[in-house]
């Protein structure tokens, strides 16, 4: 392995992409297995709602904020020559998806502890 | 720290592997004596003349121009002939040099770059000239920004640092890699060659520019401070208005070769 | 280059896109009903929009799971599978999605 501030951001891009996909797909179904009207809808929601599934919402906003984060550098690796700043682009970016994550993930955290 | 004239023993630790008898590669550590200035190429000159003759290496030039001595040390590729032990010491006082990673080894510090050439052949590195059919009548001007533009790729050693620092090439041995591409880069920007069209196909297509993933690892290893991704990314961005682009070149082309400037 | 010119179009359209839905769907958390829904998708353009969203982040899923295969050498072999795979599927859970969000006003 050749560890270097690239190396991480493509692995974590990776993972997190990767989990992004299975999450869609289970998302399309979940959603899609509950139209038969309000109750039905509402009682899926509660499904989802409930402790572990919350802790796992607060996993699903790390991996689109990082995801995001991660795309939105990269866009300016392609259209800007910042290949010089590789390092404080990646840091920067790194610092902005863990301070939105916990702006983010923090009410998320508390609200799947607290319970309704 | 040894200071100038001093000397300082150090370990230097080697993979070695012999395929004859080994079953797999190992360490090996070497205490040797070091100066200030001596270099990790003298330091690997020095265990092959005082204390093992049979470790294998590749060198040539010894000042950083052949490309024969890439190596891994200390978990990053560089060139063994232009960095001094000293400075490459990690806390416990070591040197660790391993082969170029994600290549076959042959032996010891030598590895199997045939993959690295085979990929460099595919982009055609050589230059194309218009085919005008006659001598052209006069010398091929290229204007100053021109040559600007392609001072980043010119001065590539063809070490293999960045083709084996690649994470991509490691997953994929399809995927053409940094060298070939920057190659390909020098020639596509270059107003004399007349085939940009062909070139942006072949890099354009399912092994070429598009499956970098911008990790930056070849811009790490770069011995020579090279931009590889650089050179992908505006591939990419010429890659999508290939036939524009090849447009372009033609209008260039013909006051090139009448000994005028453009 | 196909591939990557759809990745990166429908990236920076799931910027927007992700950003809108965390904000209007999601914030506050956990006050997410069948009313709330129906209220927003009552309007048409919401429904334009979500389908653009499905759609884009569909490209945007398989492109890369597209990519993430085909950087493994033993599978580059099957490519024209992987493709025909990746349409399919996209069809189908395109298909799926926008019914399911059509559905969301015939009650």
């Amino acid at each position: 392995m050749y560890k270097t501030t690239g190396f991480i951001s493509f692995l974590f891009r990776r993972v997190s992409g990767m989990a992004l996909v299975f999450y869609l797909f289970m998302h399309i179904w979940v959603i899609g297995s509950a139209t038969g009207g309000a109750e039905a809808f509402d009682a899926r929601m509660a499904t989802v709602q409930a402790p572990l599934f919350r802790l796992l919402e607060v996993a699903l906003l790390t991996a689109v904020v990082y995801h995001g984060f991660d795309g939105i550098r990269l866009l300016i690796v392609h259209w800007f020559k910042v290949t010089e700043y590789r390092k404080s682009l990646f840091y920067a970016m790194f610092v902005l998806f863990i301070l939105v994550s916990i702006v983010g993930g923090v009410p998320l955290l508390l609200f799947a502890l607290e319970g309704n | 720290m040894a200071k100038n004239g001093q000397t300082q023993n150090v370990t230097i630790r080697v993979q070695r592997f012999n395929p004859d008898v080994d079953a797999k590669p190992y360490l090996a550590s070497y205490e040797i004596e070091a100066t200030a200035d001596t270099t990790l190429l003298d330091a690997l000159e020095q265990i092959k003349a005082t204390l093992d003759g049979s470790l294998t290496f590749r060198r040539s030039c010894r000042h950083a121009i052949c490309g024969s001595c890439a190596m891994n040390v200390n978990g990053r590729n560089m060139l063994v002939c232009n960095r001094r032990v000293n400075a490459l010491l990690d806390r416990r006082g070591r040197v660790t040099i391993r082969p170029l990673p994600y290549l076959p080894i042959i032996k010891d510090l030598v590895v199997d770059r045939t993959s690295f050439w085979e990929q460099y052949l595919r982009v055609k590195p050589w230059l194309i000239p218009p085919e005008n059919g006659a001598a052209p009548a006069g010398e091929y001007r290229v204007l100053p920004a021109e040559v600007e533009a392609l001072k980043m790729a010119e001065t590539c050693i063809m070490c293999g640092a960045c083709y084996s620092a690649c994470q991509v090439v490691a997953m994929n041995k399809q995927y053409i890699g940094p060298h070939a591409l920057l190659k390909a880069f020098l020639r596509v920007l270059d107003p004399r060659d007349a085939a940009p069209a062909e070139r942006l196909e072949i890099v354009g297509g399912d092994d070429g520019v598009f499956r970098c993933h911008t990790i930056f690892n070849c811009i790490d290893a770069c011995p020579k401070g090279l931009d590889p991704t650089f050179a992908i990314e505006t591939l990419r961005k010429l890659a999508q208005k290939r036939l524009a682009f090849a447009a372009e070149r033609v209008e260039r082309q013909k006051s090139l070769g009448t000994g005028r400037d453009a | 280059m196909r591939v990557f010119v759809m990745q990166r179009l429908t990236a920076v359209a799931l910027v927007l896109f992700l950003t809108l839905h965390m904000i209007v769907v999601h914030y506050p958390p956990g006050h997410l009903d069948f009313s709330r829904v129906m209220e927003r998708l009552a309007n048409p353009v919401w429904k334009v929009i979500d389908i653009l969203f499905l759609l884009a982040v569909l490209i945007h899923a398989l492109t890369g799971a597209y990519a993430v295969l085909m950087d493994v050498e033993r599978v580059t072999p099957y490519k024209r599978m992987l493709v025909g795979t990746a349409v399919l599927l996209g069809l189908i859970a395109f298909a799926y999605g926008t019914a399911t969000i059509l559905a969301f006003n015939t009650f």
